[in-house]
C-alpha cells in the first residue's frame, strides 16, 4: 500500500514538473498568438503541446512564455513565440509534409514542427548548441526530428525536395542550394535581420518553375502591426 | 616646484591616454556608443575631485605633499587593475541586453565604479595641487593642459604599436612615475614603499604580457558570431588608430549580400574581416581572368547594364570587392578611395595572392584618404562614381547616427554629379530596412541635388532596382534613352529583382517578384520624387498635422513627407552630416503608438543612447556642484560668478573643441588624426596661455576683455573658417599642418588664459571656493562632450560655434555683475 501511494505521488510530482506550465501556455496561445489573429488549428494546437521552458536556459525559465525572444547564449536567441507559430503558419505544413528546418539553436521550433508533420530535419551550425539540442529534443521524445550539426547552407541534399524550409538565421543571401532543394510549390519562410533589432519574415516561393518573394510582417519583441 | 611641473605633465599625460585606451576597449568589447557613456561617466571624477576637496579644504591641503602621489599612486594602479578586473564576471554586462534585462544594471554599475577610480584619484592630484598653490596656478595648469595635448599624441602613435590591451601599462606607469617624482622628505620611506607596491601590482600584470586577458567581446557582435562557425579562426589582428582589425577564417563563410534568387551556380567563400568586432568588409578570390562577378547577380550591377564605363571613382572601396567589378567589367582605370591603412594594406599584401594583386593592378589607382576630402581635391572626370552599401544586413539600429558622414551630404552628392561626364552615372546601394529610412534619404538627397542642378523630370535621370533586400539608385547626366529604360527592365527580368523608379512605372510592375507588405514606400518614392516648390497635391489647401504620420492612400509631396513622416530623411549637409540621424521628437508619441514603447528604443538606440548619457551626466553634476554648497554656505558671496564664470568656460572650450574636430576631419580627411592634432594642439597652445596668464593683472576688467575677445575670434571663426579649410584644401600636407596650427593656436592660446586667471581672483576673494570652481569646470566640461554632439546633430556645427561664443558671453557678462 505504501508502495503504491509511493508510486502516485512520485508519477504526480514527475506530472506536475513536466507540465506544470500548461496554464501558461494556453495563456500564451490566447493572447499572444490568437490575439494576433493566427488561426490555423495545428498550429495552435502544437504550441500548446510544446513545453517552451524546457527549450530556454535555467535562467531564462521564469520567462519562457514572455511576449519576447530570449538568449540561449552563443549570441543566438529563442524566437518570440508568435514568430515561431507565425513561421509555422505561413509554411502551409500537412501532416505528411517533409520540413526542413535551417538553425536548430534551442530545437523549438523543431519541436512545434514536429508537432505537426511526420518528419523534420534540422541543421544547426553551432556545435555546443546542436549537441543540447539533440539531447533536449531526445529526452522529451521526439523521435522525428532528425538533426545534423553541420552547415546548414548545402541544406540536406540526401532528403530533398522539401515541401517547406524554415530558416531561423538571418542571412544576408539566400543560400542558392536552398531554393534548389524546394519543391514545386513548395514554401520557404525566412527572416530578414538581426536577432535583437527588426527582422522582416519574407516568404520565397516556387511556382512553375517561377521564384516569388513575399515581405510578410516586421517583428521584433511585438509585431509592428499598426494599431489603427 | 619643478618636479610638481613635471610630475602634473606626466599625469595628465597618462590620464588622457588612458582615456582613449578606454574608449578603444569599449569599442572593442561593446559598442562606441557605450564606450561613450561609460567614459563620460568616469571622467566627472573630475569634477568629484571638486566636491571632495571642496568639502574639507583644509584637511586636503595640510597633507597634501603625501596626498598628491598617493592619489597618483592609486590612480595608476587602478589604471592597470580595472580592465582586467571588468572582464571578471561580477562586472562583465552586455549592452546588446541592458534594454530588456535589468540583472545587467548592476554589472554596469560597477563598471562605472570601476573606471571612476583612476580619473578620480587623478582629478584629486591635479585639483590638490590647484587649491594648495593657487598663486602658482598659471603654470600649473600649463603644465596639466600640455601633459593632456602631449598624451593625447602619443596615444594615437602607441596604437600603432601596441596592442590596446597592453596600452594601460603604458599610462598605469607615468602615474606611478609621476607620484615617485614627488615623494615628500619627511614620508619618503612610508610612501616609497607604497609606490613600489604599486609597481610590483604594476610589474606582475604587465610580466603575463600576452597572456593578458582577451578583450572579451559582446556575443552579439559580429565577430563573435562568426567565431562560432565552424573551424573559424582569427589568422590576422592588426592594430592601428583606427581600430583593432582582425581577420576571420572559416570554410563556411560565404560573399553575396542580396544575391538573386536566380543564382545558380557556386557562392564564393569570404575571408571576413572585422574592425573593432563590427564588420568592415570581405575578401573573395579574385583573378584578373574572370569574365563574370558575384556582384552581377546583385543590385550593385545596375550601372553597369545601362552602359560600358572606362573610367570608375569607388568611394569607401574597404576590401576592393567592387573594385574587382569594375575591372572584371572592362573599366581602363578605377580609383579607389579608402580611408583604412591597414584594411589596404592586407588586401595589398597578406591577401595580394588571392586578390590576384588588384590593388596593384596598373589600372587601380588606390588612394587612402576619406572619400569626401578626396572629391574637395580630386579635379578627373568620371563615367561612374560608385558609393557602396550604406548601412548593414539588419540594420544598425542607429549605431552610426552621431557619426559624421561627409560622403553622403548634398554637398558631396554635388561634387560627385559635377565629376561624372556628360552620360556618367553616380550610384548608391542600401538595404531595404524597416523602417524604411535609408533608401528615402539617399532618395532624398539625390532628388534635391539634381534639382539645385537644373534638372526637372528626375525620372528621365533618377532610376532604381529593387531585390528582396536591398535597392540601387542609380542619377545619370544625361537622361535615359529608350534602350537604357529596356536594360534596365531586362535586368530586372533576368535577375528577379523589380524597377522602383522608372518613367511612368505601375504598382504591378514594381512588385512583380518581390512583394512588399509595406506598400506607402512607393507613396513615399514618388512623393519625395514630386515637386516641392508646387502645392498640387494639396489643392484643398488643409493644414498639415504633424503629428501623425504618412497616410498611404494620400498622395503627397517632398515638403510633407520631410514634415510628417516618422522618421528625419532630408538630405544631410556638410554644416550636419549625420546621414544615419533619423529620430524625430515630434514623432516620437506617434512611433511609440505604433511600435509600442519596449520596441521605439530598438528603432535608434544610438542616437538615444546619447541622451541617457545627457541625462546622467546632467543629474551627477547637479548634485556634485550642489553638495559643496552646504560646506561654502549658500549665502555665501560670489556664488553666482563662480558658477557662471567657470561653468561657462567648460561648456564653451569643449563646444569649439569638438566643432573644431569636425571640421578638421574633412580638411585632413583621417578622423582619428584630425582629432589628435585638434585636441593636442588646441590643449597644447592654451598651456603656454595659461603660462603666459601668469604677467596679467587680476580683475574682473581683464577677465572681461579676454572673454570679450574669445567671443569676437569664435563667431569670427564661425563665418570664415570652414572656407577658408574648403579654400587651401587642396595645397600639399604639410602646408596644411603649418595652416592647421596658425588657424588652431591663436584662439586656444587666448581661451587657455581665463581659467587659471580665474582661480587666482578667486584665491584673493573667496578661497574656499577653488576646489568648488575647479569641480564646476570639470563636471560642466563633461556635460559639454555630450550637449555639444547634441547640438552638432540638431542646430549644426555653425550654431554649435555660435553657442560656443554665447557660453563665453556669459562668462563674460559674469563680470559685470560682479561687485
Amino acid at each position: 500500500m505504501i508502495q503504491i501511494l509511493f508510486s502516485l505521488v512520485f508519477f504526480s510530482l514527475l506530472f506536475i514538473q513536466t507540465d506544470n506550465r500548461i496554464h501558461e501556455r494556453h495563456s500564451m496561445v490566447r493572447h499572444q498568438i490568437e490575439g494576433r489573429g493566427l488561426r490555423d488549428s495545428l498550429t495552435l494546437k502544437a504550441m500548446r503541446a510544446v513545453p517552451r521552458h524546457r527549450f530556454v536556459p535555467e535562467a531564462q525559465s521564469r520567462n519562457a512564455y514572455d511576449d519576447s525572444p530570449l538568449p540561449i547564449g552563443y549570441g543566438q536567441t529563442i524566437s518570440q513565440p508568435y514568430i515561431v507559430a507565425y513561421m509555422t503558419e505561413i509554411a502551409h505544413l500537412q501532416k505528411n509534409s517533409t520540413v526542413l528546418e535551417i538553425g536548430t539553436g534551442s530545437g523549438y521550433q523543431a519541436a512545434v514542427l514536429a508537432e505537426i508533420t511526420d518528419t523534420v530535419y534540422t541543421i544547426e551550425i553551432v556545435k555546443q548548441l546542436g549537441e543540447s539540442a539533440v539531447e533536449r529534443l531526445t529526452s522529451l521524445g521526439y523521435k522525428n526530428i532528425f538533426v545534423k550539426i553541420g552547415d546548414g547552407y548545402e541544406g540536406w541534399k540526401e532528403h530533398a525536395p522539401f515541401d517547406a524550409i524554415i530558416v531561423t538565421a538571418a542571412a544576408d543571401h539566400v543560400p542558392p542550394p536552398l531554393i534548389q532543394q524546394l519543391k514545386e510549390g513548395g514554401r520557404m519562410v525566412i527572416p530578414v535581420g538581426a536577432p535583437f533589432f527588426i527582422q522582416t519574415l519574407m516568404l520565397v516561393e516556387k511556382k512553375e518553375g517561377k521564384i516569388t518573394t513575399r515581405s510578410l510582417m516586421p517583428v521584433r519583441f511585438v509585431p509592428f502591426t499598426r494599431s489603427d | 616646484m619643478k618636479k610638481l611641473y613635471a610630475s602634473i605633465g606626466l599625469l595628465s599625460v597618462a590620464l588622457i591616454a588612458y582615456q582613449i585606451v578606454l574608449m578603444y576597449f569599449f569599442s572593442i568589447t561593446q559598442w562606441y556608443h557605450f564606450a561613450y557613456m561609460v567614459i563620460a561617466i568616469a571622467l566627472l571624477g573630475f569634477g568629484t575631485s571638486g566636491t571632495v576637496l571642496a568639502f574639507s579644504r583644509t584637511w586636503f591641503i595640510d597633507r597634501s605633499s603625501e596626498l598628491i602621489p598617493l592619489c597618483m599612486f592609486l590612480s595608476g594602479t587602478t589604471m592597470i587593475i580595472a580592465i582586467p578586473v571588468s572582464q571578471t564576471r561580477f562586472f562583465q554586462f552586455d549592452s546588446q541586453l541592458i534594454l530588456f534585462d535589468q540583472e545587467q544594471i548592476l554589472p554596469l554599475s560597477l563598471t562605472y565604479l570601476l573606471f571612476f577610480i583612476p580619473f578620480l584619484s587623478g582629478a584629486m592630484a591635479i585639483g590638490l595641487a590647484f587649491i594648495k598653490n593657487p598663486e602658482d596656478i598659471g603654470r600649473l595648469y600649463c603644465a596639466n593642459l600640455l601633459g593632456s595635448g602631449t598624451g593625447g599624441g602619443i596615444a594615437v602613435v602607441l596604437l600603432w604599436i601596441l596592442f590596446p590591451q597592453h596600452l594601460p601599462a603604458f599610462s598605469a606607469l607615468l602615474a606611478l612615475v609621476s607620484g615617485f617624482l614627488i615623494l615628500p622628505k619627511h614620508k619618503r620611506k612610508e610612501l616609497f614603499s607604497i609606490g613600489i607596491l604599486s609597481l610590483i601590482v604594476f610589474a606582475v600584470l604587465v610580466r603575463q604580457g600576452g597572456r593578458l586577458p582577451q578583450f572579451t567581446m559582446s556575443q552579439y557582435k559580429e565577430m563573435s558570431k562568426s567565431l562560432l562557425l565552424p573551424d573559424a579562426k582569427i589568422v590576422i589582428s592588426k592594430t592601428s588608430p583606427d581600430g583593432l582589425v582582425q581577420v576571420v577564417q572559416s570554410p563556411v563563410m560565404r560573399f553575396a549580400p542580396g544575391l538573386s534568387l536566380n543564382y545558380h551556380s557556386e557562392v564564393p567563400k569570404q575571408i571576413a574581416l572585422f574592425n573593432n568586432g563590427d564588420r568592415y568588409g570581405g575578401i573573395i578570390r579574385w583573378s584578373k581572368s574572370d569574365t563574370s562577378h558575384i556582384l552581377d547577380y546583385t543590385t550593385f550591377a545596375l550601372p553597369y547594364v545601362l552602359q560600358h564605363h572606362n573610367h570608375v571613382l569607388i568611394l569607401h572601396a574597404g576590401t576592393g570587392i567592387e573594385v574587382a567589378q569594375a575591372i572584371t567589367r572592362g573599366a581602363l582605370s578605377v580609383t579607389a578611395v579608402e580611408p583604412h591603412h591597414t584594411i589596404v594594406s592586407l588586401v595589398k599584401n597578406e591577401y595580394r595572392e588571392m586578390t590576384d594583386s588588384l590593388f596593384h593592378d596598373q589600372r587601380v589607382s588606390m588612394i587612402t584618404v576619406d572619400p569626401r576630402s578626396f572629391l574637395l581635391r580630386d579635379t578627373s572626370t568620371y563615367e561612374l562614381i560608385l558609393f557602396p552599401m550604406i548601412d548593414a544586413f539588419g540594420g544598425t539600429m542607429g549605431l552610426k547616427a552621431v557619426k559624421e558622414q561627409y560622403g553622403l551630404t548634398k554637398e558631396s552628392v554635388t561634387q560627385m554629379w559635377k565629376k561624372v561626364s556628360p552620360d556618367g552615372i553616380i550610384s548608391f546601394s542600401s538595404w531595404m530596412d524597416f523602417p524604411i529610412r535609408n533608401p528615402l534619404k539617399v532618395l532624398a538627397t539625390l532628388t534635391e541635388v539634381l534639382e539645385e542642378q537644373g534638372i526637372r523630370e528626375l525620372t528621365h535621370h533618377i532610376a532604381a532596382v529593387r531585390s528582396w533586400g536591398t535597392i540601387t539608385f542609380i542619377a545619370k547626366r544625361s537622361p535615359f534613352t529608350e534602350q537604357d529604360i529596356e536594360n534596365i527592365r531586362l535586368f530586372c527580368t533576368a535577375m528577379l529583382f523589380d524597377p522602383a523608379i522608372l518613367p511612368a512605372i505601375g504598382i504591378v510592375e514594381r512588385t512583380r517578384y518581390n512583394a512588399i507588405q509595406e506598400t506607402d514606400f512607393f507613396t513615399l518614392v514618388d512623393g519625395i520624387l514630386s515637386d516641392r516648390s508646387t502645392s498640387r497635391l494639396r489643392p484643398d489647401g488643409r493644414r498639415l498635422d504633424s503629428s501623425r504620420s504618412i497616410d498611404p492612400s494620400g498622395v503627397f509631396d517632398r515638403n510633407d513627407i520631410y514634415e510628417r513622416y516618422g522618421f528625419d530623411v532630408r538630405p544631410t549637409t556638410d554644416d550636419r552630416p549625420y546621414f544615419s540621424q533619423f529620430l524625430r521628437w515630434k514623432t516620437l508619441p506617434y512611433l511609440r503608438q505604433i511600435y509600442g514603447d519596449r520596441s521605439l528604443p530598438f528603432l535608434e538606440i544610438g542616437y538615444l543612447i546619447v541622451f541617457v548619457t545627457f541625462a546622467q551626466v546632467f543629474f551627477l553634476s547637479l548634485i556634485l556642484i550642489i553638495l559643496p554648497l552646504f560646506k561654502i554656505g549658500w549665502k555665501s558671496s560670489g556664488k553666482t560668478w563662480t558658477v557662471l564664470f567657470f561653468g561657462m568656460l567648460g561648456l564653451g572650450y569643449m563646444f569649439v573643441e569638438i566643432v573644431l574636430i569636425n571640421q578638421f576631419t574633412l580638411y585632413f580627411g583621417h578622423p582619428i588624426y584630425a582629432a589628435a592634432a585638434v585636441i593636442s594642439l588646441m590643449l597644447i597652445s592654451s598651456g603656454f596661455g595659461s603660462y603666459f596668464s601668469r604677467q596679467w593683472s587680476i580683475t574682473n576688467v581683464t577677465l572681461r576683455n579676454i572673454t570679450g575677445a574669445i567671443v569676437f575670434m569664435i563667431i569670427v571663426y564661425a563665418f570664415v573658417l570652414m572656407p577658408i579649410l574648403i579654400f587651401t584644401i587642396s595645397l600639399p600636407f604639410e602646408i596644411k599642418i603649418v595652416l592647421s596650427l596658425l588657424l588652431i593656436a591663436p584662439p586656444a592660446f587666448v581661451m587657455g588664459i581665463p581659467f587659471p586667471l580665474g582661480l587666482r581672483l578667486l584665491s584673493q576673494r573667496h578661497e574656499d571656493q577653488i576646489p568648488w570652481a575647479w569641480g564646476i569646470n570639470g563636471c560642466l566640461s563633461v556635460i559639454a562632450t555630450v550637449l555639444s554632439l547634441i547640438a552638432s546633430v540638431e542646430l549644426g556645427f555653425f550654431v554649435t560655434m555660435i553657442l560656443s561664443a554665447g557660453f563665453y558671453g556669459t562668462a563674460m557678462i559674469s563680470n559685470f555683475i560682479v561687485k
